[in-house]
């Protein structure tokens, strides 16, 4: 496994990191990326046997195509170090360090992967990292977390952590998370990575879920993470691009292709310029529609 | 490599194994209580005396109670158990792995 | 999915919800000897926040484990507690553990690679871990060629060891070539298991074919029996005399070849009395149960709550009689020490 900078991720779900029965079946949902934890759900006796597990099932257990992510124990506990050590040497393709609150400690996590890459003989850059928000530090440090390392994938509020810091908890309408939000997005959008949004816990709340998911979605974020698998679907349906999104994505590429074939220098559809984020768009757009099926090889659209 | 005392890592639920090990001096010894013990006895056993072995262990006495668990889950059980039983569960070797 | 949380029972509100969550379990027995003794307890809570199970620890042993059965999985939320329950002990360095319950659930615990060590009626006793009971048999004292030798056993308590005990061993070496003495380990008592264990082993040494060796949790004491998951408890003693004896006749006897148990007659103990029959009833015709009359002593039935009496009132002169000079001695150089015990509130009466 080799750490792709770009790539779909939606929906990234969490498994405990010592429960073996989950992380045997992590891989038949068709997450775009699973996060096995060693910190929160792991109890600070099983740590050790955690990290073995996680080590062995990176090693053997057949994920799919899902991305794989583990997040390591904060770097102010005596775990951190061994589990990005053990992680390095799994091969994981991004480690996500939580309670982020500076571009420092994005670096040393960088340095220490470094480290452990060069120990173990593994090419320099295979393995990106990603950043949680926690902490009202956290999120006003954003910008500089984010543009801290060219291995940033991403940063990812937290928010039951944030709330916490915040003096205030989770409620249904979020509006408590709404700064730490947009400035964990608009830090991510800045430094060209990705965006994640945090897990929505209450597994009888669908319509919580769906209008929490559709909020996210318009915001501009990329994914959201997930507590359980069947919420996987539901975030996919809400990031699904609609039949016309998907038609003009095709033009955009058709447009491409034409003007590429004339030799053309400025590209232009329907009389206007198609610059570098329409084309970004474009192309996220049928990634999407290609992943979640709703276009066949030739392109013809075959959703509801 | 020696063994301070006994350990034990792994649980009773479903896909994992609960792997005991302590001092022996008969080589090493398992005692397995497995369901699926007359198909696959042979293989667990095999995984956990392997995983022993390596880990530079030689007297050990193990008990161990499976709940259906893959080879990677017997190997990791085995490795968190051996680390308990020697003590270098702070800083695991990773060498042997 | 359900998560493991740590249940304070000190604090009022979560004891009532435990409290009422076992009573709809079919448990009702929450008295002090049963409660103050846990060290721990654990719940799963589910998705909505409902206790769906509990389970606690009492040193090694298992306690009040009940389990909601409204769940997707059959057995999960039973081996999550019972796993929580052993990683708590685990992490406290115990990796030996025992459980006694109804005698209907034995094979959940057996499912999860417990070992039966007694089933009755009511009860089962089982054990998990490292070392088992194999192990404390193999680690017991044997002679050459033990299975074709006459070897009996006396189990006691010895609070502390009189000449009564003495007496009891003495006639067992004379009519045995081997003969174990299990003390049976239990620190509720005025003596602690090391002293009764010394003063046995001090008070036989002259008897070389005797070997005084601990009961472990194999002897089972009626002092730490659990009774909650019992109808009621009355039947305590029957159902912990039941259980002890089916260990001793299942496992002990046959390892070690034990033929014959000898037992000090109880003339006025109706416990000891109906504890004597009921092994008699459960070890024959496998092992005999042997039954000494009591040693008498200037008229006196030696016995070792009258040794105890005297102790807290100082009068050594009234016991002097009764004991072995080992134990004797033992009482003279440590009676300050022994008193305070006494007046700190161990349990004088009794066994």
């Amino acid at each position: 496994m080799t750490y792709i900078k770009n790539r779909i991720r939606r929906t990234m779900m969490f498994v405990p990191g010592n429960n073996p029965a989950m992380i045997k079946d992590a891989g038949i949902y068709g997450a775009d990326s699973i996060m096995l934890d060693l910190e929160d759900s792991v109890s600070l006796t099983e740590k050790d046997a955690a990290r073995m597990l996680v080590y062995e099932a990176i090693k053997t257990v057949d994920f799919g195509n899902s991305e794989i992510v583990v997040r390591v124990n904060g770097q102010d506990t005596p775990f951190y170090d061994e589990d990005v050590k053990a992680m390095v040497k799994a091969g994981v393709d991004v480690i996500r360090l939580p309670k982020t609150e500076s571009a420092a400690m994005i670096q040393k996590l960088v340095k220490d992967i470094e480290h452990w890459e060069d120990e173990f003989d593994i090419e320099k850059g295979s393995i990106g990292v990603m950043a949680a928000i926690e902490s009202a530090k956290g999120v006003l440090h954003a910008p500089e977390i984010a543009e801290s390392s060219s291995l940033m994938m991403g940063l990812a509020v937290s928010g039951e952590d944030y709330t916490a810091d915040m003096h205030t908890h989770r409620f249904p309408d979020g509006r408590e998370l709404e700064f730490a939000r947009n400035m964990v997005l608009q830090a991510a959008r800045a430094a060209d990575v990705y965006a994640f949004d945090t897990v929505f816990s209450n597994m009888k709340d669908t319509e919580g879920f769906y209008r929490e998911t559709n909020y996210i979605h318009e915001l501009g974020y990329d994914g959201k993470s997930l507590v359980n698998p069947r919420q996987i679907e539901m975030v996919n349906k809400v990031f699904n691009p609609t039949k016309e999104e998907i038609e003009n994505a095709q033009n955009v590429q058709n447009t491409i292709r034409e003007a590429k074939l004339k030799g053309s220098g400025v590209i232009s559809m329907n009389g206007k310029m198609v610059d570098k984020p329409v084309v970004e768009k474009a192309n996220r757009v049928l990634e999407i529609a290609k992943a979640s099926n709703l276009i066949d090889e030739e392109g013809n659209y075959i959703g509801e | 490599m020696e063994i301070k005392k006994t350990g034990v890592a792994g649980t009773l639920e479903s896909s994992d194994i609960q792997v005991m090990i302590s001092k022996g001096s008969n080589g090493i010894e398992i005692e397995l209580d497995s369901e699926v013990k007359k198909a696959y006895g042979d293989q667990i056993e095999k995984v956990i005396t392997e995983t022993i072995k390596n880990y530079g262990l030689n007297d050990v006495k193990v008990k161990a109670v499976d709940k259906g668990a893959l080879d990677c889950v017997i190997k990791a059980r085995t490795l968190a158990a051996a680390q308990r039983a020697t003590e270098t569960s702070d800083q695991p070797d990773l060498e042997v792995l | 999915m359900d998560k493991v949380v740590d249940l304070y029972l000190n604090q009022v509100s979560t004891r009532k919800k435990w409290k009422s969550f076992l009573e709809t379990k079919g448990i009702h027995d929450f008295s002090d000897r049963e409660i103050d003794v846990i060290d721990h307890t654990l719940g799963l809570i589910d998705d909505e926040g409902n206790l769906v199970a509990t389970g606690s620890i009492a040193g090694n042993v298992l306690k009040y484990i009940a389990v909601s059965n409204d769940e997707v999985i059959a057995g999960a939320r039973f081996n999550k507690i019972v796993s929580s329950l052993q990683q708590y002990l685990f992490s406290n360095q115990i990796f030996h553990c025992f459980v006694f319950t109804k005698a209907k659930y034995s094979s959940s615990f057996k499912h999860l690679g417990f070992k039966e060590l007694a089933l009755s009626e009511q009860a089962a006793f089982l054990e998990y871990g490292d070392p088992n009971i194999e192990d404390y048999l193999n680690n017991l004292p044997q002679v050459h060629d033990q299975k074709n030798k006459k070897v009996a056993a006396v189990v006691m308590n010895a609070n502390p060891f009189t000449l009564g005990h003495r007496y009891l061993v003495e006639k067992a070496s004379n009519e045995n070539d081997l003969v174990y003495v299990f003390v049976v380990k239990e620190d509720l008592s005025l003596f602690s298991t090391a002293e009764r264990m010394k003063l046995v082993k001090e008070g036989t040494q002259d008897l070389s074919n005797v070997e005084v060796v601990s009961g472990e949790e194999y002897m089972v004491s009626s002092a730490t029996f659990p009774a909650y998951f019992l109808k009621s408890a009355a039947e305590l003693i029957d159902v912990q005399t039941t259980i002890d004896a089916k260990v001793f006749k299942n496992f002990v006897a046959p390892k070690l070849n034990i033929k014959s148990r000898y037992l000090g007659e109880e003339p006025f103990s109706r416990t000891t009395n109906s504890y004597n029959k009921k092994l008699q009833e459960i070890l024959s015709p496998e092992v005999k149960v042997i039954i000494i009359p009591r040693l008498r002593e200037k008229d006196k039935i030696v016995n070792a709550t009258e040794v105890r009496k005297y102790i807290k009132t100082g009068s050594l002169d009234k016991i002097e009689a009764f004991l072995p000079k080992t134990t004797y001695d033992f009482i003279k150089n440590n009676l300050l020490e022994l008193q305070d015990r006494i007046k700190k509130g161990t349990n004088v009466n009794g066994n």
